[in-house]
């Protein structure tokens, strides 16, 4: 289908792209997550065949990339995508849906990245947002089997990237292949289907966002507890049985992380049942306990400085 | 293709400023060059007028100008900006972005050259039979699609910042080499037969041909289609394999 096959790309000594091997499936819509400087774009680069790997092969629909952009089964909207200057809206878009083999009517892609009512503006005057939104019309102009997005909703507000995200969701349900790279790891957790961290060209995960937070292997438990405000005035009193909230907090089971502030305790625990279970089993009496999922951006953060540390 | 070719001659038409002094330089720059000529004065080893050379030369000179210095700069500028990465994501084959850079580079070039006639004739009593206008002006706008060609190869290999200086060396070397500003007859044997080779020479020459009365010779056409197949090849294939730079 769409696949890498053992991809490298090395810029002189900088290695972007580390012997990447991965598939995407039909349907599928697929984050590329990773800090700056990971490798992403030359990963999409890469893809799209707007470079030519070190070695390894990159397959797109049975042929080469070039091939299936000449079929008109990829789309992609690039982080560095310029437009053409002193030309309108619907002019860009018209020669997009004309370049394209299998392409839409330029009215209906124009209405979808909802462009219909600026159609007549120049492109060189455009917001960033709808600079973004022309980007997607051309890599939507047709019936594209593959789409690809790069860092798509950088410069969109809140409203238009919701917007942007419902119609790509729409693409993947006819059966397109979405892959995005992204910053936004809330996006990732919220759209992707998949999920692939790549880290210094090396593909670190690859799952759902859930087995991607699994992974980083905690839960965070939040939750008040009466009596830790005035525990200051209470150690004055140094009470002789040691037995502070503070001493039966920090040696509750499977505890990764314990932080106070005020009456609020968080805890990161590897078995966040068993510690809820000790807390009570302690006496203590938590109130507006919350037991959540570490957020993707902390898995993230989590996995890339595991690397980090095997690399050291 | 149609449309991209469509929209590149409305890119320049919207373009203004650049198309006014695109059109203007070259037929101010006649009038400069032969100010004070005699009209009637024949040139040197050739049986035309100095005006009726400088005519041709400068109608060369000016369609190279613009298409050379104008698709150079504006390609580089364009692919650093990541437009022809945008489009090298579409089924667009190599050659139809040459032919479109090329087809709005003509755009500027056919005004200028018609103006540069029009003044020969107005002010300096250029006086020819109507086949030979009309040939002057197919020859010296058809020839001036190897220049565009050659901008658009300057353009694919400079960045924008290099492309303006090496898009002028390119037309001053070939443009004074071709005998544009100085009469080629004034050369010694040997430069004459190496700029016989160089684009420019058959470019002009293929004008004062026709000037003569005859039709432009054979060689200089053939020597003209194999820099025009050179360019637009070699820029065709750079756009495709354009692949070590974003």
């Amino acid at each position: 289908m769409v696949g890498f096959n053992g991809v490298s790309k090395s810029f002189g000594d900088v290695q972007a792209v580390a012997d990447l091997t991965l598939e995407l499936h039909p349907g599928e819509t697929v984050a590329l997550l990773g800090p700056n400087g990971a490798g992403k774009s030359t990963a999409l680069d890469l893809l799209l065949g707007l470079r030519m790997p070190d070695t390894g092969t990159v397959e797109l629909f049975g042929g080469s990339p070039r091939q299936a952009i000449a079929r008109g089964m990829v789309g992609a909207m690039l982080q560095s995508g310029g437009l053409m200057e002193d030309v309108t809206v619907r002019e860009v878009v018209q020669l997009a849906c004309d370049l394209h083999p299998r392409a839409h009517p330029v009215d209906q892609v124009l209405a979808t990245a909802d462009l219909t009512e600026i159609a007549g503006r120049k492109v060189n005057k455009l917001s960033g947002g709808q600079e973004q939104r022309v980007r997607f019309a051309l890599a939507t102009a047709g019936a594209n089997e593959l789409i690809v997005l790069d860092e798509p909703t950088t410069g969109m507000d809140v409203s238009a990237r919701q917007a942007f995200w419902a119609t790509m969701r729409a693409q993947a349900a006819e059966g397109r292949t979405v892959l995005f790279a992204t910053h936004y790891l809330e996006e990732a957790d919220a759209i992707a289907d998949r999920v692939l961290v790549l880290h210094r060209g090396r593909l670190l995960a690859d799952g759902t966002a859930a087995e991607i937070k699994a992974r980083a292997g905690a839960r965070r438990i939040v939750f008040d507890l009466e009596g830790l405000e005035d525990r200051e005035d209470r150690e004055d009193r140094d009470d002789p049985s040691g037995e502070t909230p503070e001493a039966v907090l920090n040696a509750l089971p499977h505890l990764a992380g314990l932080e106070i502030s005020g009456r609020t305790v968080r805890i990161r625990s590897t078995d966040a049942d068993a510690t809820v279970h000790a807390v009570y089993a302690a006496g203590l009496y938590p109130r507006n306990l919350e037991v959540a999922g570490l957020g993707l951006e902390q898995a993230f953060l989590a996995i890339t400085a595991e690397e980090e540390a095997a690399n050291r | 293709m149609k449309t991209l070719i469509k929209l590149e001659i409305l890119r320049v038409l919207r373009n203004r400023k650049f198309m006014f002094f695109s059109v203007i330089y070259p037929p101010v720059l006649f009038l400069l060059l032969t100010a004070g000529q005699d009209a009637h004065k024949k040139l040197d080893g050739l049986g035309i007028t100095v005006v009726a050379y400088y005519m041709v030369a400068m109608c060369a000179f000016g369609a190279m100008t613009a298409v050379l210095m104008g698709n150079a700069e504006r390609i580089s500028r364009e692919r650093e900006k990541g437009w022809v990465r945008q489009l090298r994501l579409t089924a667009l084959p190599g050659r139809g972005y040459v032919t479109a850079k090329i087809a709005s580079a003509a755009t500027i070039s056919l005004p200028s050259i018609i103006l540069v006639m029009l003044v020969a004739a107005s002010v300096k009593q250029v006086r020819l039979d109507a086949w030979q206008w009309a040939g002057i002006l197919l020859c010296s706008w058809a020839g001036s699609f190897v220049f565009a060609a050659l901008g658009v190869a300057i353009g694919y290999v400079a960045t924008a910042d290099v492309a303006r200086p090496i898009a002028m060396i390119a037309y001053f070397v070939l443009a004074a080499l071709g005998g544009l500003w100085a009469p080629f007859t004034l050369f010694p044997g040997w430069l004459q037969t190496i700029a016989d080779y160089l684009p420019a020479r058959p470019y002009a020459a293929l004008g004062q041909a026709i000037e003569f009365g005859s039709a432009p010779h054979l060689k200089d056409i053939a020597v003209l289609a194999f820099y025009l197949v050179l360019f637009a090849g070699g820029a065709a294939w750079m756009y495709r394999k354009d692949t070590a730079k974003a």
